[in-house]
């Protein structure tokens, strides 16, 4: 059933704005043509924010702040063997993929950390990459509340997924 | 967000320096690199769903959902004039339907619109990121993918919880907001 969802949704569109007597094509060319513009002007963004990414993993910082943290993460229900994953997703949507796929080989996919660690992953994205992309064609230097509140939620959020797992 | 980039890059440079040193310049280039790829497969998703977009938008469909949705906007967001709360209310609905692609130029163009120039995040801004940051998915098509692959017996059985999980954030997030707002307010 879903998957002609996408699909019809498409033709339905089109078909809707040839009634509506709008020129499809040209339409649809305009459009797709901000695309160049967009995607250069983020890239200088995005690459900032991926070397980041990368030095925390490879210099083994991840890892060593998860230990850090994870007597505080047990504290409030979250296991420690989720605390690096949960310490990444805020900054790499890719990377808590990869530390996504080591659990379900190490855990086992239908395993409680395995459950609990897709739900966080799905539920929520990663917060420096959307601010990132948000920001790069404004003027803006201070977020003020923005960025802690949205680390809160997406720790709250955590907190949530595993209490939901257990008890579904 | 700078100081957070600035003094995590400190500390695993130091790191770095003091395990293999010889590691950083590649792993900065390879970096670059990966970004790279990733930005052309991001011109190709941007392309076609700005594409389609934009036909959604000149045959009116993007104004009849966002009469549809502006009543709740309105009430989070606050004032906005009608073609940013347009942009707004496409932004919300592609990123609850899980089309993560076609939400970010949205939601890039929508802030745009809210930019005041003035270098500091205005509220309705705030409120968008918090928002994009907490997006619920309908249906967590990725994660889904990746557990098939990893053999699991009951794949989507977490669409469930990650549905409730997710709204559940994203009224945490909103709530926080909206909770130091009013404090702000009072202040004043």
């Amino acid at each position: 059933m879903s998957i002609y969802l996408l699909p019809l949704f498409i033709l339905l569109t089109f078909l809707y704005a040839k009634h509506k007597k709008v020129n499809v094509y040209t339409s649809f060319i305009s459009g797709a043509k901000q695309s160049m513009g967009v995607v250069v002007s983020i890239f200088p963004y995005l690459v900032t924010i991926m070397i980041l990414v990368s030095f925390i993993k490879i210099s083994g910082l991840a890892s060593l702040m998860a230990r850090g943290v994870s007597p505080v993460f047990n504290i409030m229900g979250i296991p420690s063997e989720l605390a690096e994953l949960v310490l990444l997703k805020p900054f790499s949507g890719n990377g808590s993929l990869a530390i996504l796929n080591d659990l379900f080989s190490t855990y086992g996919v239908d395993s409680y950390i395995g459950r609990s660690a897709s739900v966080i992953v799905g539920s929520c994205d990663t917060i420096f990459y959307v601010t990132t992309l948000y920001t790069s064609k404004t003027s803006i230097k201070k977020l003020g509340y923005a960025i802690p509140v949205g680390l809160i939620a997406t720790l709250g959020g955590a907190i949530i997924s595993c209490l939901v797992c257990r008890i579904i | 967000m700078s100081k957070i980039w600035f003094w995590l890059l400190i500390a695993s440079i130091c790191v770095l320096i003091y395990i293999n040193p010889e590691i950083i310049l590649p792993t900065m280039l390879s970096a670059s690199e990966e970004t790279l790829k990733l930005c052309l497969k991001l011109c190709a998703i941007y392309s076609v769903w700005l594409g389609l977009l934009n036909v959604m938008e000149d045959s009116g469909i993007n104004k009849k959902l966002s009469r549809l949705l502006s009543p709740i906007t309105r009430k989070i967001f606050g004032k906005m004039d009608d073609k940013t709360n347009e942009l707004v209310c496409m932004n919300i609905s592609c990123n609850i339907l899980g089309m993560g692609g076609a939400a970010t130029p949205l939601g890039m163009k929508a802030m745009q619109r809210m930019d005041d120039k003035s270098g500091t995040a205005t509220r309705p801004m705030k409120m968008l990121i918090i928002f994009a940051a907490t997006s619920m998915q309908i249906i967590p098509s990725t994660v889904i993918g990746l557990r098939i692959t990893a053999g699991s017996q009951s794949s989507s059985n977490i669409i469930l919880p990650t549905i409730i999980s997710a709204v559940l954030t994203a009224i945490l997030g909103m709530g926080l907001a909206l909770l130091i707002e009013r404090l702000k307010k009072r202040k004043k």
